[in-house]
């Protein structure tokens, strides 16, 4: 286990103050692990940014030489020409895309608001079949090549495990029981709409899917969730079939996966669905909009569920468009869709 | 002796499961030896990380991947297997 002797408003100081760069990235680990694992932390951003300042990335890419170390050696660094390995540079230009997206929907400069160094380490493992979020930085395995493909692949992989991040350094949502399926639903959202932006797809044209690609040919399935249809992305004999509820009679009462995480995100990623193509348009516009401010707004406890989360949207869409905007009732009409109610004590 | 391991999580949220029984097994006991379920870690909330959930006669415990080194680790490759 890590040492947490060091109080965090002194980790902090050091994060920010110290002359000795190790040191300050050292402080950073630490808070960025404490974070991770523990409750209410919330790393304040260093000052609003003007709304001209054109944010820049700062990105690293490290290659594991298929071992199950981190960080390994830095092949790219910011700015540095293509290294010629598609998995490396693939990596280095979906951390771009998903910069940039965060930048251009929301002003946001990168994971922490405050232009947080991205770093990413591919071919990790040995036909390692994952991608994480370790608390500081984006994990990549190159898949088994015969159920999954390269991590790096999908675009809302790399849009995924991002957006971990930026959940840990605001709402800070606990990774077990609703609120870990709300972070991973996080995910999810903004992975997709990372990919939308990308496409300059309208909701209604979009797939919804997460994971479209990573599924190796002959695996019998579309990608590993569906927005749009959670239970169908896919059915194969190697991987059984996708167990992801819509709604909440379906709800998965499990201990496993830190309470079933991965499988009900599925309700409030449905829900998310049915209020963008409710609205209309472009996702990432004013569905986004609102999830963005409910996740980086401040009000959410970390523990919040999926009844005090369905509230703090509405409360949030109602700030941007009025009780009586069409924009909020269709995120009102997109929680009963789920069977999630609204009461307010919820 | 009767070793299971459930495999969880990860960005797919897969379960993969697998059994082993030193009846059929002879190097079971000799792997289950060198490990101290006791002295494991929790495995922590890291986002997407394998969850391994380890059942040694009954005795349990859940490691997360980053924690899964040595004796056990080679046990739960040893039960699962190439599984994936």
């Amino acid at each position: 286990m890590r040492c947490h002797i060091v109080p965090p408003h002194m980790l902090e100081r050091i994060a920010r103050d110290a002359d000795d760069p190790a040191l300050r990235a050292r402080a950073r680990r630490t808070l960025a692990l404490t974070s991770a694992q523990f409750t209410e932390r919330r790393m304040t951003a260093a000052g609003a940014p003007s709304p001209s300042e054109d944010f820049v990335p700062d990105r690293t890419i490290n290659d594991a030489g298929h071992r199950e170390e981190l960080p390994g050696r830095t092949v790219r660094a910011e700015g540095a020409p293509a290294t010629g390995d598609q998995t490396a540079d693939r990596a280095y230009d979906w951390l771009g895309a998903t910069f940039d997206f965060f930048e251009t929907a929301f002003r946001r400069n990168s994971i922490d608001g405050a232009g947080l160094k991205m770093v990413s380490t591919v071919h990790y493992g040995d036909k390692y079949d994952n991608a994480f979020w370790n608390g500081e930085q984006m994990v990549y395995g190159d898949g088994d090549g015969t159920v999954f493909t390269d991590f790096t692949g999908p675009l809302d992989v790399t849009g995924h495990e991002l957006t971990h991040g930026v959940t840990q350094y605001t709402a800070n949502l606990e990774y077990y029981g609703q609120s870990g399926a709300l972070n991973e639903s996080m995910s999810d959202v903004f992975g997709s709409l990372i990919k939308q932006w990308h496409l300059a797809q309208t909701a209604d044209r979009a797939d919804w899917l997460i994971g479209q690609g990573l599924l190796a040919p002959g695996v019998d399935g579309v990608a590993l969730r569906s927005m749009k249809e959670p239970g169908t992305a896919y059915d194969d004999p190697r991987l059984g079939k996708d167990p992801q509820p819509a709604h909440m009679d379906h709800y998965v009462d499990t201990h496993s996966d830190n309470g079933g995480v991965h499988i009900n995100s599925g309700i409030p990623n449905h829900a998310f669905y049915l209020a963008a193509t409710g609205i209309g348009g472009n996702a990432w516009e004013k569905a986004g909009r609102v999830w963005y401010d409910t996740l980086t707004g401040g009000s959410l406890a970390t523990d919040v569920g999926f009844a005090g989360f369905a509230v703090a949207t509405v409360q949030a869409a109602t700030r941007l468009y009025g009780a009586e905007g069409v924009e909020t009732k269709a995120v009102s009409k997109a929680w009963a869709g789920v069977g999630v109610p609204l009461e307010a004590n919820g | 002796m009767r070793v299971s391991v459930v495999r969880s999580g990860g960005f797919a949220g897969l379960e993969r499961r697998a059994e082993a029984d030193s009846i059929s097994d002879p190097m079971l006991s000799r792997l289950v030896g060198r490990v101290d379920l006791k002295s494991v870690p929790p495995p922590g909330r890291i986002p997407d990380q394998f969850l391994y959930e380890i059942d040694i006669d009954g005795d349990r415990t859940t490691v997360g991947e980053a924690q899964l080194h040595g004796a056990l680790r080679e046990l739960v490759h040893h039960v699962l297997g190439r599984a994936r």
